[in-house]
């Protein structure tokens, strides 16, 4: 599911996130700031990344609630310039209606 | 990490509009919020046997990049110096999930580098778990807010 998140990005395919992303999920991407579900969507549609990747994931479980945490790596273009993101992600995700939903994130940059 | 030698601790309890709670969930959000305190009060005091008690064995905790686990965080709690530091808490919204519950809030934090003031203002995402009878921190992030 975490991959399925990046490539989104890569694919610029905000469906593949609709289904997956709980209305009520909110993220905080590594300059603080608070995207809803429509923000993250809409980010998705302008993506500039090209490449996604995934280290270190590991899943903790508390019942029907799954704690992802993980490090992403992005590459991109974007203004004409290179461009890559190693960022570091703890995920929250629910066991919801008979399927799994991400309901909050946050993102840190690596040496910020 | 979010509270190390807090100086003053001030506490808002109010949530932006259009993030209200449903009655069902007022229980939750009550015992929540008084965590979210006792975590701050805990902390505050270099209380370990206090933040042992909310912290789930496997909580993980991340900030500048790095994943921080119970024991971590509570090595550095108890090996913290006082310091001169000053953390305002701003409103907290609180979200739950039957037997889940995120917490989205903000702070700011003044602190003292190289003689002089610094204000950073950070925003964090908590994640609540109610297991065996009582609500534990599972995970908890938060990143620097720029402008």
């Amino acid at each position: 599911m975490e991959r399925v998140r990046g490539q989104a990005y890569v694919n610029k395919d905000p469906k593949a996130l609709e289904r997956i992303l709980d209305d009520a999920f909110v993220n905080i991407d590594s300059n603080g700031k608070l995207q809803t579900k429509a923000d993250v969507l809409a980010e998705v549609r302008t993506s500039t990344a090209l490449h996604f990747s995934t280290e270190s994931m590991a899943v903790h479980l508390h019942g029907n609630t799954a704690i992802v945490t993980g490090i992403f790596l992005i590459k991109g273009v974007a203004g004409g310039k290179p461009y890559v993101q190693r960022e570091r992600f703890v995920d929250t995700w629910l066991f919801k209606d008979g399927q799994w939903i991400s309901i909050a994130g946050l993102v840190t940059r690596i040496g910020q | 990490m979010r509270t190390i030698g807090w100086l003053l601790i001030l506490v808002c309890a109010t949530s932006p509009p259009g993030w209200a709670q449903g009655p069902a969930d007022s229980d939750a959000t009550t015992a929540i919020r008084a965590l979210e305190h006792e975590w701050v009060e805990a902390q505050s005091h270099n209380d370990n046997g206090a933040l042992d008690l909310i912290f789930d064995n496997a909580l993980v905790y991340i900030e500048y990049g790095r994943l921080v686990s119970k024991g971590d965080y509570l090595l550095r709690v108890r090996s913290a110096k006082p310091q001169l530091q000053q953390i305002v808490m701003e409103p907290l919204t609180v979200r739950t999930f039957g037997d889940t519950v995120i917490v989205i809030g903000s702070y700011r934090e003044t602190s003292v580098k190289d003689g002089k003031p610094l204000l950073m203002r950070w925003r964090f995402v908590d994640t609540w778990v109610y297991d065996q009878g009582r609500w534990m921190l599972v995970a908890a992030g938060a990143a620097p807010l720029l402008k």
